[in-house]
């Protein structure tokens, strides 16, 4: 075995365990932090697929800011008393399980009935090379998706705006709430 | 995992596109069935993100194996709308937790008005 191989199996372990830790942990902090390991091992992925830019992304934005956000909530409140994790009856547990074993057996079916054939040029790209990568991500994303660029400004935008409306507190921060 | 035997009979495991997409999917099911099985709203905001890079991982994949820069910019698009959902959600549930103290997702149908 090579070394992506190796590489490869240890971050799928590593991911397909704590994704599943994210669903099983009744403690909502345990399960932010699996998310944070599943987000790294993800990020580290993305290098071995020589997405270079996304891994960088990945790390900063959803291991950075997004884990920070769901942790500082979880922080916020006091979450002790919730016993109740989970959702209705044994039964439809299970069958709610049962859906998505289903899922993942019928994409995995249809990946492995699907001719995809495609081979990928070899070698590790050297440093120039992968500067040119990100080079040319950059020029793609700021001529032939300047639109869908635009357009997510704009959503940030909104976004920024509706959360601060959504979540403000009447009579500022020190309000007493009842 | 197919193998494949180089010049010296050495069995070499090669990574293909294929198990990008397998561990895609399983990752996409564990994030759905989190979704269904939670009540916690803030878990089930995890679970969307699980799908979400599941879907990441994918189009990475896609855009590696297939040298075109397209999947990359569409997962960097992904991640920023992610984001964006993510600070919605934890809004709204920061909104629920103040008035029910608590975050269960039975209360989400009385925060109308």
């Amino acid at each position: 075995m090579d070394l992506t191989t190796i590489l490869f199996l240890v971050l799928a372990f590593l991911i397909i365990t704590f994704s599943a830790a994210v669903v099983i942990l009744p403690n909502p902090i345990y399960a932010a932090l699996s998310l944070a390991v599943t987000m790294i091992s993800l990020g580290f992925m993305y290098f071995l697929l020589q997405a270079y830019f996304i891994a960088g992304v990945q790390l900063i934005v959803y291991a950075g800011a997004v884990m920070v956000l769901f942790v500082m909530v979880l922080m916020l409140f006091d979450l002790r008393k919730e016993i109740a994790a989970f959702s209705g009856s044994k039964f439809s547990s299970l069958l709610k399980i049962l859906c998505g074993l289903f899922f993942t057996g019928a994409i995995i079916i249809a990946i492995r009935q699907g001719v995809i054939a495609l081979s990928v040029s070899a070698g590790e790209p050297t440093p120039a090379e992968q500067i040119e990568m990100v080079k040319n991500l950059a020029l793609r994303l700021f001529t032939q998706y300047v639109l869908a660029f635009e357009a997510l400004g704009v959503l940030l935008l909104v976004v920024a705006v509706g959360v601060v409306a959504v979540a403000r507190s009447r009579g500022g921060t020190h309000a007493h709430h009842n | 995992m197919p193998t494949i035997t180089n010049t010296a009979a050495v069995t070499v495991t090669i990574v293909t596109l294929n198990h990008y997409l397998a561990l895609s999917g399983v990752v996409f099911a564990i994030g759905m069935i989190g979704v269904l099985l939670r009540r916690n709203a803030i878990v089930m905001l995890m679970g969307i993100e699980l799908m979400l890079n599941a879907v990441n991982l994918a189009m990475v994949a896609f855009a590696h194996y297939r040298q075109d820069a397209s999947g990359n910019i569409l997962a960097f698009f992904v991640m920023t709308v992610a984001a964006a959902e993510a600070g919605v959600g934890l809004a709204l549930a920061v909104n629920i937790f103040k008035r029910f103290k608590e975050v269960n997702i039975k209360y989400f149908e009385h925060l109308k008005g």
